[in-house]
């Protein structure tokens, strides 16, 4: 029991790290331009998708098609930025309908080219098991995407903390009038943080079918745990997007071993009901903080 | 001409907030704006720093057309302003926010200016504190100049800096704000309820009262004007 208990812990802390990177994206889109991008997970099954004909017709290793499905993925988020862009008023509430016809669309357009059969990578390397302190199981593929997922993060964070535009997305985040007046120009942090959503989530897409099991209707799922994890995260800090993304991880995971599967969705909805009752600000964000 | 406006207006739906305003200052200029509480001073410094779109009229800013021109664009172009409540960046330090507008507004971070600015302004000591949590109101309003000054405008804009500072606390600011002119040439446009400290500050006056421009000279001329001493003390303007 304890082993059951410390290996879906260890699992969760893995799925987290793949978390991170989606929720990651849909905040720092969130930040800068005040949208949420309803169709963020479709995002990342594009790049799941990409991964999976690049292996199948191509012949590449999932990790060799990451080039490939992160500018088709990339290229497909500034399609969306374009679109979003075209909104002229009240964008916060006319940009969830729109994103959510493109999450529709995205999802259906999956469906039309892949069908509806699930898929996960046949290179057998990324299922091997490797067992860890004589006790944990995992898979190469999770192992090998935590430990990039954990890099990426740490990248972006230290991008948004050291480098001049990634002030300049804190600056438009936190005060977007004040920002322009010091000579920001706002479409350029909107459309860097919608490449920079769409790298990571082309990742974690990557991750997705390496590790789990890819189908058309993945995309929404990922989207609600993006949101759950940002909300839980307080918006906007990185460090949070991480833990916030490993509870998520570990509670799904917790909850798939000792209850049931079929729960598996429900207990990230419960723990943002708790989250969001209690702590109205997140688990770690500041009580004081604009819009 | 550094700035000069020929018929703004700003009309939210049927509200008039400016009416037809013109004036011009030259380079290195400094105009006193005044008029009592909603007589249209925030808003005519929305317009000319971009944040609202006039109705009407034209504005130009040393010679090229303001009013299609983007909000970072008039940064760039050499219009900095203040705001009557301090805008500070979460999660930038006082540095930081200096850094950026310095990068951001002429293209390179000039660390020497940074550094004049932290010291003019005397938030020295604060410069690697973080800007939003850590600043008394003084610092912050210190802070919303030193960002504005960081851009290397040639048009300052000050929305009542001083209000709510204590006398020597506003002969201080008076004197650091001759101190920065003095320094870099820049014209300075400031909005200042205090008639001693406008008086003091600026050699000519605009006074607006319901948006409209009711009076324009020196100060001694401009608040003897009838019309300016009613619409002080709270009368509809004739
Ligand atoms: N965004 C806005 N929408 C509607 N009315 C506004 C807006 N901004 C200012 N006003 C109105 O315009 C008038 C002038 O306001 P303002 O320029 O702030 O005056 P002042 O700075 O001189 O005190 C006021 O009546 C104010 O309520
Ligand atoms: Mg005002």
């Amino acid at each position: 029991m304890i082993d059951l208990v410390a290996q879906s812990l260890f699992s969760g802390v893995l799925s987290g790290a793949y978390y991170a990177l989606i929720a990651l994206g849909l905040a720092l889109v969130f930040g800068t331009m005040r949208v949420i991008n309803l169709a963020h997970g479709e995002l990342v099954l594009l790049g799941a998708y990409i991964s999976y004909t690049a292996e199948e017709k191509l012949g590449l290793d999932p990790l060799a098609s990451l080039p490939l499905a992160l500018t088709l993925v990339v290229a497909t988020a500034m399609a969306v930025y374009y679109l979003i862009s075209l909104i002229k008023t009240d964008r916060e509430l006319n940009s969830l309908i729109l994103t959510f016809g493109i999450g529709v669309i995205l999802t259906n357009a999956v469906l039309m080219i892949w069908s509806a059969d699930i898929h996960s990578t046949t290179t057998p390397w990324y299922h091997d098991a490797t067992i860890l302190f004589d006790t944990l199981f995992a898979m190469q593929a999770e192992l090998v995407f935590a430990a990039l997922g954990i890099v990426l993060v740490g990248a972006v964070w230290w991008w948004l903390e050291k480098s001049w535009y990634g002030r300049a997305l804190r600056a438009v985040a936190s005060n977007r009038d004040a920002a322009k007046l010091m000579g920001v120009n706002p479409q350029l942090t909107e459309v860097l943080s919608f490449a920079v959503s769409g790298l990571l989530a082309t990742v974690a897409g990557v991750a997705i079918y390496t590790a789990k099991v890819i189908q058309p209707s993945l995309g929404h799922h990922l989207t609600v745990k993006a949101f759950i994890i940002t909300v839980l995260a307080g918006m906007g800090s990185v460090p949070g997007v991480l833990l916030g993304a490993v509870l998520l991880g570990v509670v799904e995971s917790l909850t798939v071993t000792l209850a049931s599967s079929a729960l598996q969705e429900l207990a990230g909805m419960v723990l943002f009901l708790v989250v969001l009752l209690l702590m109205p600000s997140g688990l770690f964000g500041r009580a004081k903080r604009r819009g | 001409m550094l700035l000069d406006l020929d018929g703004i207006t700003v009309a939210f739906g049927g509200l008039i907030a400016v009416g037809d305003v013109t004036f011009a200052m030259a380079e290195g200029d400094v105009l006193g704006l005044v008029g009592p509480n909603g007589a249209g001073k925030t808003t005519l410094f929305n317009a000319v720093s971009g944040l609202v779109r006039p109705t009407r009229g034209q504005a130009r800013f040393l010679g090229r057309d303001l009013v299609a021109m983007p909000i970072h664009a008039r940064a760039r172009a050499g219009i900095g302003r203040t705001f009557q409540v301090p805008q500070p960046m979460h999660e930038l330090t006082v540095r930081e926010n200096l850094m950026v507008a310095s990068r951001f507004a002429t293209g390179r971070i000039d660390r020497e200016r940074i550094a004049e600015i932290l010291d003019l302004l005397k938030l020295g000591h604060k410069a690697d504190a973080d800007a939003a949590t850590s600043l008394a109101l003084t610092e912050q309003k210190a802070l919303e100049v030193g960002k504005a000054l960081a851009t290397n405008p040639k048009l300052l804009m000050l929305d009542e800096v001083l209000a709510g500072l204590e006398t020597a606390g506003k002969r201080a600011f008076m004197h650091t704000l001759a101190e920065v002119r003095q320094r870099y040439g820049l014209g300075l446009l400031i909005i200042e309820h205090d008639i001693e400290t406008i008086t003091r500050l600026c050699p000519r006056v605009v006074v607006l009262n319901f948006g409209r421009l009711i009076a324009e000279g020196s100060p001694d001329h401009v608040f003897n004007d009838p019309e300016v001493i009613r619409s002080y003390t709270g009368g509809e303007a004739a």
